[in-house]
């Protein structure tokens, strides 16, 4: 038989708020740690039974009520000089799985995060009106707070708009766990870039193998110097595979326009030529344009 | 006053139980236009900006129900609303609105008429561009430089194979009158015709979802979201229909995305399941973009390039688990996707067989995911898991006969195409026999698709072992292997048919203070791969046909291969000495590479043996991670981190040999008081990329450059002699190497508690700088453009030109933001911003997208992102209830 339904009687707040005072009668709205903001949020909305009280999550605390030296039975947050009491991610994540284990949480025992005793506190604020984490224009500033060189990689030439809000590390990753590399949303790499670049996925009449392999063979997604997110420059980077016809060529300055070309004797014989089209511009795809895959008859070798 | 004091001590401990709300309006006022300043945010016009944020909240404390809107950016093109509202606990309905803007160039010029259309003209007057000093017939974009055809006059050939490009020298004579007049003439019809066009994309999606707690154990919901992707972007084409040139053109996007998610979700004390279907549906409205042929005069040769086809992607996913203890999980899924693609093929009058009219595409990927975690005992946590996920692609495989570029079908038959055609007509008995008259073995292609199918079996084991209180150390072991194919192909067509690759790693992380912890992780993979360097050959399915009236060839060039021990790519040999009979005249004369008429395909295609495409080569691979976090006192907080990984392909001759890099990232946060804090880091990430290759040509008998015969420096003294070992010559070895140096740093503060708590202030910076640096070893030769007829005896008849190093591209990056806010009261404040952003970026690459760059591709005149912009904003925010 299935539970009953949540009880949303009337006057169940009064009551709720009640039951908190335990704890909200000396934690209460002039507290130095906003603790109120709680009632605003989802697990505020007292009239659903499943919200959680005070010591729904803090346990009951006895030793705290009776001596405010003493701290709570379960203090969250990263244990540091600053919360020396913060218990460990373990019995933190336990607190929170009671309610949360489906969902998003489905793959969080043994994922990376969770190996790496990260509690759920050192991301989200609970006691907000709103949970930062889950604010896309706040998000990627959360995550950055650990993984740095994301940062960095998002002050560059060519990025995706995670700084400007319109791509959140959340659209790509979950950092719950997932069943794909890097925690990403989806099963594969592909499938995940498919989301937004669909145009992508084909299949194709010819297919070009790195791509149907793994996105990252050639791009990296957070920020590179090298557009459009590239790994390296072309016409270095197709070298990286191909070396018949003209990609046997040797690509160095002396390919640029009046290129610096010196020879064993010292003359200087090639000034004003013009630079080579396949090094310059757009290198490569000046004409092999099709890269992630042709649907045209014509189209093998990413022409058409 | 102990009224007061009573009321509000009942006030503090009265919680509110809904939001507040809040309405932001503002303007600023951008001081430069910048495309590449506004890229993303929408603020790419200089001048003044209306803009307004929303934060609507509502709901009966009594009850569960609330609903929320929220808006930002109302009145940019990056505009975001979401609304959602319910019932918590029995339903949740929200739906929403978002837009993204991509500025891409504001720079990019074009002669093309009709852009904003699928169909692109040249005006009647154009006239199609030579360099007139050099050659009044043959194509040449540098004839629209004034300065080029006055004083620079070289032609240069780019079909040539290595740098630079050379043909005849003619700077020794000044130009002629009629000369001077022809360019002219052409720069006054066609320079005129260029003209700015904008290139940006911009997404519009539309969001909507319903979820339903039926009891607190089953949920179903349902969403779904439309995007519109609108817009121009630059592309590459080629044709060689006259000439061998290249068009970057203003690609029209058109594209529509529906996505689709439902799932039934059951949860109880020990165990969870949800049923999921996820579904991609994707538009294109643009099938394919028609130009005009700069080479010919008025344009009137149209040209055709396809676009990304429409496709499907349908998924149905089940995830399940269980605690069969407190101490031991299972989480287990499964999934099934077929991802479909039929667009109506784009074909041209050069694509002279297409058996099939679309693709009839269909991928199948099947995925098993299986976790199993445990803590045997209290200090012990263990995980296993295992990944399968087939990508089976199951799209028939056919051969398709076109010309490169939709190069003109010219000459007539001639063996092998009548043997070629035989074969065609035997696998495709239902369709009219083809002949292949008009084409000769030269120019034409019968390539075959290659479906590439992907199946992974993945196992890991992880283990964490308490040690100590606060220090862990944990072990764990992958063990990856890949299985990659064709269905129908002909031949293995995977580079690598199997991957295996095996991960040791080891870690260790503890507080080795109250107030300090530290992480050390150290990964170790060997990818072992079975390299086969005949896969190239699954394209070429006439590679396994044996031609008729050649004399002496009776096997395939497949066939040849496998008899004479060798890959497609050939011996690696010099010239044979006395001319190759038979079918190693045939196949490999003069011991070059498979030639292309054997297989019918109009570029060599082979690649140098040793040659490893790196996702699929041997590989060796160390990744260090370390990071220390000190809670240095109650103020300060101190944070490091170093990286460092290293790519090794010992086994790549050619291709990508190795790659590393490493980033050191410093940090620090002080807390200076209640009311102010500061903070600042700094990332120093330092990349390389060795790659290596040879710029070989065929070995051949010729023995002189316009009767010239000496070659100065390089490996042979003689033309002959370079000749000879073309394909062997060690100095045509060469390696070129990437060096990226990024430095990043940012500084932030906050301070409240101003003027009587009413005022606080925020700011940050961060600095980008950004520098890349290639070079390399090697080199290759050059016809000297004075060895012409004429010249004195013993010129030199062509130099080894060894690599030179490219100019360093950099690029600086500076972003401040300063923002001030003003509370007038509990309700109204006001906040003003000030912002500056700096970009200045050198980059060679844009040097050739100039009148008089490039000889083969049309000028664009783009310019490398550069601007200084000063942003002010001003907004009043108003909050109630």
């Amino acid at each position: 038989a299935n539970a009953p339904l949540p009880d949303l009687a009337g006057g169940k707040m009064a009551r709720a708020v009640d039951t908190d005072k335990v704890c909200t009668i000396c934690h209460d709205a002039n507290y130095t740690k906003p603790i109120f903001p709680i009632y605003q949020s989802r697990h505020g909305v007292t009239a659903d039974s499943r919200t959680p009280r005070c010591q729904s999550c803090h346990g009951d605390s006895t030793k705290h009520q009776g001596d405010p030296t003493q701290h709570p039975d379960i203090v969250f947050g990263v244990k540091s000089g600053h919360n020396k009491n913060a218990v460990d991610a373990k019995t933190q994540a336990d607190a929170c799985l009671t309610c949360h284990k489906s969902g998003l949480r489905t793959h969080w025992s043994g994922s990376q995060h969770e190996r790496r005793d990260v509690p759920c506190a050192a991301c989200h604020t609970v006691h907000a009106a709103k949970d930062p984490v889950l604010v896309r224009t706040s998000q990627p500033e959360v995550c950055f707070s650990c993984h740095k060189e994301q940062r960095a990689q998002e002050h560059r030439i060519s990025h995706h708009p995670i700084k400007e809000g319109k791509v959140v590390c959340s659209d790509c990753h979950n950092p719950h766990g997932s069943t794909g590399p890097k925690l990403m949303a989806k099963d594969t790499v592909n499938e995940t870039c498919y989301t937004c670049h669909a145009e992508k996925r084909g299949p194709f009449l010819w297919e070009h193998a790195p791509v149907a392999d793994n996105c990252t063979n050639c791009h990296t997604p957070h920020g590179s110097t090298n557009t459009p997110l590239l790994k390296t420059r072309a016409p270095w980077l197709c070298q990286d595979c191909h070396s018949g016809d003209h990609a046997a060529a040797l690509n160095s300055g002396a390919n640029l326009q009046n290129g610096n070309v010196n020879t064993v004797n010292g003359v200087n014989p090639l000034a004003n030529s013009a630079a080579k089209i396949q090094m310059t511009g757009r290198a490569c795809m000046n004409c092999h344009v099709l890269v992630h895959g042709s649907n045209h008859p014509a189209g093998s070798k990413f022409q058409r | 006053h102990a009224a007061d004091v009573a009321a509000q001590a009942a006030d503090a401990g009265t919680p509110q139980m809904v939001r507040s709300s809040t309405v932001e309006v503002g303007a600023s006022y951008v001081s430069q236009d910048s495309f590449k300043a506004g890229e993303y945010t929408g603020m790419e016009k200089k001048g003044l900006t209306v803009d307004a944020n929303i934060g609507l909240h509502g709901g009966d404390a009594d009850s569960a129900t609330r609903w929320n809107v929220m808006g930002t950016d109302l009145g940019l093109e990056t505009r975001n609303l979401q609304v959602d509202g319910g019932e918590q606990g029995r339903f949740r309905v929200n739906f929403g609105y978002d837009e993204i803007l991509r500025n891409r160039s504001d720079s990019y010029q074009t002669p093309l008429i009709g852009t904003g259309t699928n169909t692109l003209t040249l005006p009647a007057t154009w006239i199609a561009p030579t360099l007139p000093r050099v050659s009044a017939a043959t194509i040449n974009a540098r004839g629209l430089s004034s300065t080029v055809t006055g004083a620079m006059g070289m032609v240069t050939t780019p079909a040539v194979v290595g740098p630079p490009a050379v043909a005849a020298h003619v700077d020794a004579t000044a130009p002629t009158t009629a000369q001077l007049a022809t360019a002219a003439a052409l720069q006054a019809a066609d320079l005129p015709a260029f003209h700015n066009v904008d290139l940006y994309t911009k997404r519009k999606a539309y969001n909507g979802g319903v979820s339903f707690d039926i009891d607190p154990r089953w949920q179903v919901a349902v969403s779904a979201k439309h995007e519109d992707k609108d817009g121009m972007k630059p592309m590459g084409t080629v044709t060689r229909a006259n000439a061998e040139v290249s068009t970057i053109i203003p690609d029209l996007i058109d594209q529509r995305t529906d996505q689709f998610n439902a799932s039934l979700g059951y949860k109880d004390d020990k165990s969870f399941m949800k049923l999921a279907y996820y579904g991609s549906l994707f538009k294109n409205n643009v099938n394919s973009m028609k130009w005009s042929d700069y080479s010919v005069n008025g344009g009137t040769t149209q040209l055709q390039i396809s676009s990304a086809p429409s496709n499907e992607f349908h998924k149905l996913g089940l995830t399940g688990g269980y605690d069969f203890s407190p101490v031991t999980k299972l989480v287990a899924s499964g999934s099934y996707a077929r991802n479909t693609q039929n667009e109506q093929f784009v074909t041209d009058p050069t694509d002279f067989f297409v058996p099939v009219t679309s693709l009839n595409g269909l991928v199948v990927t099947k995925a098993i995911d299986l976790k199993l975690t445990s803590r045997p005992i209290h200090d012990l946590s263990l995980v296993a898991g295992y990944k399968y996920n087939d990508r089976d692609n199951r799209t028939p495989v056919n051969i398709y006969g076109f010309t490169d570029a939709q190069n003109p079908i010219a000459g007539t038959s001639a063996a092998p195409n009548a043997s070629f055609a035989t074969a065609i007509n035997a696998m495709y008995p239902n369709l009219a026999p083809v002949s292949f008259a008009g084409n000769t073995s030269g120019n034409f292609n019968l390539n075959a698709n290659r479906p590439y199918s992907k199946k992974v079996n993945a196992f890991n084991l992880d283990a964490d072992y308490k040690v100590a209180q606060g220090e862990t150390v944990a072990a764990g072991f992958d063990w990856d292997k890949t299985d990659n194919y064709c269905n129908g192909s002909w031949i293995a067509c995977a580079d690598a048919a199997k991957t295996d690759e095996k991960t040791w790693k080891a870690e260790w992380r503890a507080n080795i203070h109250e107030d300090i912890n530290a992480r050390i992780a150290y990964e170790y993979s060997k990818r072992t791969v079975d390299y086969n360097e005949d896969a190239f050959l699954a394209i070429v399915p006439m590679a396994n046909v044996v031609p008729t009236g050649v004399a002496g060839v009776t096997q395939s060039a497949y066939q040849y291969l496998v008899a004479q021990g060798l890959t497609g790519y050939g011996p690696v040999a010099g010239f044979s000495g006395a001319a190759l009979t038979g079918p190693a005249g045939y196949y490999m004369a003069s011991n070059n590479a498979l030639a292309n008429a054997a297989y019918a395909n109009a570029n060599r295609i082979s690649e140098l043996i040793g040659m490893r495409r790196y996702n699929m080569a041997d590989r060796n691979r160390d990744k260090l991670r370390s990071s220390i976090n000190w809670q240095a006192n109650e103020k300060l907080a101190l944070q490091g981190g170093f990286s460092y990984n290293q790519d090794d392909y010992a086994n790549s001759t050619y291709g990508l040999r190795n790659a590393k890099d490493f980033t050191l990232n410093l940090e620090a946060d002080y807390a200076a008081s209640e009311t102010l804090s500061l903070s600042a880091f700094v990332t120093h990430e330092d990349k390389k990329s060795r790659n290596a290759g040879n710029s070989y040509t065929a070995n051949s008998t010729a023995a002189n450059v316009n009767g010239f015969t000496a070659i100065s420096g390089g490996c042979y003294a003689t033309i002959a002699a370079r000749n000879a070992a073309n394909k062997i010559d060690p100095c045509l070895d060469w390696t070129m190497n990437t060096h990226d140096q990024v430095d990043t740093l940012g500084l932030t503060f906050q301070k409240s508690g101003l003027m009587a708590d009413k005022l606080s202030l925020a700011g940050d910076v961060s600095l980008s700088r950004a520098k890349t640096d290639i070079g390399g070893n090697g080199g290759n030769y050059v016809n000297n453009p004075l060895a012409v007829a004429g010249a004195a005896a013993g010129t030199v008849a062509a130099y080894f030109v060894s690599a030179q190093d490219l100019p360093t591209v950099t690029t600086n990056i500076i972003d401040l933001r300063l923002n001030g806010k003003y509370t007038l009261d509990k309700q109204q404040s006001v906040h003003v911003g000030y912002a500056y952003q700096y970009m200045k970026a050198v980059d060679w690459a844009y040097d050739a997208m100039q009148v008089g760059g490039l000889a083969g591709g049309l000028p664009t005149n783009e310019q490398a992102p550069a601007y200084k912009v000063h942003t002010v904003a001003v907004s009043y925010l108003y909050t109630f209830k």
